[in-house]
């Protein structure tokens, strides 16, 4: 199979929107953009599996990327509920007020 | 023959348990036709076995119930003496003369006090807690003299033990109470742990348990006498089962913690400490009589502490002025006498006057309760005195009791002692030597003294002017009131009242037996044994045509010396009297007396004294300074080093869980970063 684009642009691609994402998760403090920043990780990886897919003609990559997108979604569920509920607890959902587990 | 013994053994046990379990919420009428119904019932389950014993011949009056195999080896026990025969401990209750003759005197006086208590304990709050632990008590003591073997009796021995800890501790809350008992448990275990190596003894040497053969079990009484065992280890397993017998009734050097007992409420200790478990001892003694048959120098032991701890007792009892203690003494100092007696071969002697010793001290002490509860909790003779105008049944019976403890004629003891003293002077006589003569003139003086401190009491309660102050408010642990107005000087008098008829018909009851008693043994006077009916009655224990080679003593006595004997004794004891008329007939006056001899024998020879330098302080000493090292910091050492490393640890641990998730997040990737390199350099 020809392939008009390099496989090591693609990978850059997805270490590129891997690394945002992780930054995201470490910097920013509302759960929203966290869970967004999440989102853009577990795409990255996604982006990685279609490249590897592609290349070595086999569809175990895009399975697994039907998989990581089904958690993904139940992950988002549960973590909204989460949040909506530390909401109507706290009036407050900024993640750096919210160190109760504290040792 | 009918053997009830295993009613006679389970309905005290079903009052205990069900008195136990539910008295706290029964009525005191139910809680008294339980307790009294049990104790009752076993007196006539006794009765019963006993008068069908009578009906039986004498070589047939034997019977072992084995109830069910408790323990059985399977494999053969290949023993000298037991052949080739498995090891089977059974559970048996074995009813002959003499457990039929300890049953009866159990039963039946223990009978009596559970009514007389109903009276004594009327007031207490713990009511039902002090009739369950008597019916355990009975339970525990039939166990003791119906068990057909060493293991179960030692069971018996030891629930005994439990039941005279739970009721000298009856009123927990007093702190002399629980010392008391705590004193007698363990004076009560050493005796115990004596028991216990004898056994192991026992088993060693003779493969078996049982004490008479019964079926495919061997008995050790049955292999005594076929030799191969040293006389040396039967000597020690008897002076081994003489420490137990010792402990339990109170001989020297194992006899404090009775007078201490005098703690629990009366009733416990004429139960308990006068009538039968102190005469354990002396059952046991008869009980193994072919063992110490085969090793004269154990009993020699068992002569001369029971003839030391006669005449020590009695000392002591001179000059006590608690009359429960004077009891005390002269309990001890009684039990002294059936030792010595068991000493000199006469082991029916020793359980006769086991038996009459049953009725009048069961009297003197209900009478002194009578008296006590009159007084409202007044125990010091020196506050009593002129009582005989007021307590009228109380001081006949009393008196009776104490005539009968004296050994005047013909009074119970009087026939029961005279056959110890004459069986000493038999001994000695019949070769015993200068020992038996020695122990004989102890045994008279004895008597002398007994009748003096016995009658020295009588005169301290009944004779002269009253000198307390009426009935005080109830001392004894519960926080009761008395009816009577507390009335100053004289008038105290006529406060007292006598007690109720609950508690003075025992009184009377036991005053006969104590009076009419001694007929039965009455014609070992006559230096005759087989004209004794009491000794005819107990000779298949002691004799048995399987035990061949037995050494057997003669026990007779020129006619002459048993009457010098009988009237040596009677005179002294009529000393005895006529010396406390002369010196406490117009009442008893203390006087504080400095001769050295006096403040001996008033602190009991200081014996407790010396126990608590010797004994107990050394042994605080000890676990004071094992405390302070080995606690602070040698074994305490390794579990504090332990929790010091895992606060100190923890303390640095937590400091990680921040709470704030971005700490997390960035763990978690330093940890990807980590594991990234870590496969890159290995695969690289």
């Amino acid at each position: 199979m020809h392939h008009a684009i390099p496989i090591s642009w693609y990978l850059i691609v997805s270490a590129i929107l891997f690394t945002l994402g992780t930054i995201g998760v470490l910097v920013r403090r509302n759960p929203l953009t966290i869970f967004m920043s999440i989102e853009l990780m577990l795409n990255a990886v996604n982006l990685s599996f279609i490249t590897f897919s592609s290349y070595l003609n086999s569809v175990d990559g895009q399975m697994f990327v039907f998989i990581v997108l089904t958690v993904a979604a139940a992950e988002v569920v549960v973590g909204l509920a989460i949040i909506v509920s530390i909401f109507r607890t706290r009036r407050n959902i900024n993640v750096d007020e919210m160190n109760v587990l504290r040792g | 023959m009918t053997n009830l013994t295993p009613w006679v053994l389970l309905l005290p046990l079903l009052g205990f348990i069900l008195q136990g379990l539910f008295g706290k919420f029964m009525p005191r009428r139910a809680i008294l036709t339980i307790a009294w119904g049990a104790s009752g019932l076993a007196f006539v389950f006794a009765a019963i076995s006993f008068f069908s014993m009578l009906h039986t011949a004498p070589a047939a009056r034997l019977n072992d119930a084995v109830l069910y195999t408790w323990a059985s080896s399977g494999t053969v026990a290949n023993h000298v003496l037991s052949g080739n025969v498995p090891l089977n401990i059974s559970f048996g209750l074995l009813l002959d003369p003499l457990s039929a003759t300890m049953l009866l005197v159990i039963t039946g006086v223990g009978f009596l006090i559970h009514i007389y208590s109903a009276g004594y304990m009327e007031d207490d709050p713990s009511f039902w807690r002090f009739f369950a632990y008597l019916n355990f008590f009975i339970f525990a003591m039939v166990l003791l003299v119906s068990a057909d073997n060493f293991l179960f009796l030692l069971v018996g021995w030891g629930l005994v033990g439990l039941a005279s800890f739970l009721l000298i501790g009856f009123w927990y809350t007093k702190r002399s109470a629980v010392d008391a008992a705590r004193k007698a448990l363990v004076i009560n275990i050493i005796g115990d742990l004596g028991m216990m190596l004898a056994i192991f003894l026992i088993f060693q040497h003779y493969g078996t348990l049982n004490y008479l053969t019964n079926g495919s079990i061997n008995g050790v009484f049955d292999l005594v006498t076929k030799g191969g065992v040293a006389t040396g280890v039967t000597t020690a397993i008897c002076l081994l089962l003489f420490v137990a017998c010792a402990a339990k009734s109170a001989q020297l050097p194992l006899y404090m913690w009775l007078p201490d007992a005098m703690e629990g409420p009366t009733p416990v200790s004429a139960l308990i400490h006068a009538a039968t478990m102190v005469t354990a001892g002396v059952y046991l003694v008869a009980r193994a009589n072919p063992l110490f048959q085969v090793s004269p120098d154990a009993l020699i032991v068992v002569a001369i502490i029971g003839g030391v701890t006669a005449l020590f007792a009695a000392t002591i009892a001179l000059t006590q002025l608690d009359i429960k203690r004077v009891l005390a003494y002269s309990t001890i100092s009684q039990l002294g006498y059936m030792f010595m007696a068991e000493g000199a071969h006469n082991y029916s002697a020793g359980v006769f006057h086991l038996t009459t010793h049953a009725y009048f001290k069961a009297l003197l002490f209900l009478g002194a309760g009578a008296i006590i509860h009159s007084l409202g909790g007044e125990q010091d003779m020196r506050n009593m005195g002129g009582l005989s105008k007021r307590l009228k049944i109380t001081m006949v019976t009393f008196v009776i009791a104490s005539l009968a403890i004296s050994g005047i004629i013909p009074f119970a003891g009087f026939w029961s002692k005279d056959d110890i003293i004459g069986s000493l002077l038999t001994q000695a006589v019949n070769g015993g030597g200068a020992l038996f003569y020695v122990l004989w003139i102890m045994a008279l003086i004895t008597a002398g003294l007994t009748a003096f401190y016995m009658f020295r009491l009588v005169f301290g309660i009944f004779a002269g002017d009253y000198r307390g102050q009426g009935p005080l408010a109830h001392g004894h642990g519960s926080d009761e009131v008395t009816d009577e107005e507390h009335e100053g000087g004289h008038g105290g008098l006529y406060a007292i009242y006598e007690a109720p008829a609950v508690m003075t018909i025992p009184l009377i009851i036991l005053a006969v037996l104590s009076t009419i008693g001694g007929l039965i043994g009455s014609y070992a006077i006559f230096g005759q044994p087989h004209w004794n009916i009491f000794a005819s009655w107990l000779s298949p224990v002691f004799t048995n045509p399987a035990w061949t080679n037995l050494p057997v003593q003669d026990l007779s006595l020129s006619f002459g010396l048993t009457l010098t004997s009988g009237l040596l004794s009677f005179g002294l004891a009529c000393l005895g009297i006529l010396v406390a008329w002369r010196m406490y007939g117009k009442g008893f006056v203390y006087k504080e007396s400095k001769n050295p001899i006096y403040q001996l024998l008033i602190h009991k020879y200081y014996i407790d004294e010396i126990c608590i330098a010797l004994i107990i302080n050394p042994i605080k000493w000890v676990g004071r300074t094992a405390s302070a090292l080995l606690e602070g910091n040698l074994l305490d050492g390794g579990s504090r080093g332990i929790a010091w490393v895992s606060r100190g640890s923890s303390d640095g641990l937590r400091r990680l869980q921040t709470g704030y998730m971005r700490n997390y997040a960035l763990a978690i990737l330093f940890g990807v970063v980590l594991l990234i390199i870590y496969f890159a350099v290995m695969r690289g």
